[in-house]
């Protein structure tokens, strides 16, 4: 296990997540895919931080920490957007939601 | 040896639980192979040495997010077994080519030319440690999380709940 594996599975994972945000139709699935995303970068921050010079600054967990927490909370409201719009709208398929596209 | 071994067993059940999560037909299904993607990365993140990391990772994410998803599906779509209908968005060749496009010509090049660090320092692991920097250096950090949270709560309460009524609503009284 050397740091440019633990890059290049980050990075595979990074587009697996990319490619779901980009061709799913559900808005749910798009929110995980970001979730998928993030959890590659976090890979990256703690990758970084063991294969560097002093590990026990602990900058890459705090980071890490501090993303897990934003992604908690960027969660919680892209739910809570995602059930407003199924409210209003009655669906949460994207290509359905095109109120403002030109007619 | 075996840390070899276990970082490729978690690598390719990762990489599994993913694919599956963004490509399955069942959304529940989907749900549960990101758990799976979750708990791997969490299992990584014990190999580095983050084992505090690794217990948040399966307390907030397989604990909150995961169930929040769960949750989320079920007030939304009527799962009831496969999706019949097209997952993929119009244009979705598009999406597999830009996905495709940024891992081999944006980050494996980028990983090939950069100059990695090769070695390991020895490191304990302590949690003690990690409060006593975030209380010290980063608190400020911190402070900011916090009120980053409650706004975050108190705003998906407020979008949640839904001021406006519907067209349907409004015809329905």
């Amino acid at each position: 296990m050397t740091l440019e594996h633990c890059l290049i599975l980050s990075a595979v994972l990074f587009c697996i997540g990319l490619l779901g945000a980009f061709t799913r139709r559900n808005a749910v699935v798009v929110l995980f895919s970001i979730e998928i995303m993030l959890n590659a970068a976090n890979l990256n921050f703690i990758a970084f931080w063991r294969f560097s010079d002093n590990p026990d600054q602990l900058t890459g967990p705090l980071f890490t920490l501090f993303t897990i927490a934003v992604a908690a909370a960027e969660v919680a409201v892209g739910l809570a957007l995602v059930i407003a719009v199924y409210r209003h709208f009655k669906t949460v398929d994207l290509e359905q939601l095109d109120t403002l596209k030109e007619e | 040896m075996t840390q070899e071994i276990t970082f490729w067993v978690l690598a390719v059940i990762a990489v599994l639980g993913a694919l599956v999560a963004v490509r399955r037909r069942n959304l529940i299904h989907g749900v549960f192979a990101l758990m799976i993607f979750f708990a791997a990365l969490s299992g990584l993140f014990l190999l580095l040495l983050a084992e505090f990391i690794a217990a948040v990772q399966i307390l907030v994410y397989i604990g909150a997010v995961g169930i929040l998803l769960l949750f989320a599906i079920m007030l939304t779509e009527r799962v009831t077994g496969d999706d019949a209908r097209d997952i993929t968005s119009r244009g979705s060749f598009w999406g597999w080519a830009a996905a495709l496009a940024v891992l081999v010509f944006l980050l494996l090049p980028a990983i090939q030319s950069a100059d990695l660090a090769q070695t390991t320092q020895p490191h304990n692991p302590s949690v003690k440690a990690l409060g006593q920097q975030m209380m010290d250096p980063y608190v400020i950090t911190l402070e900011v999380l916090a009120l980053l949270l409650t706004a975050a709560l108190i705003g998906a309460v407020a979008a949640s709940q839904g001021g406006e009524k519907t067209k349907e609503d409004i015809d329905d009284a």
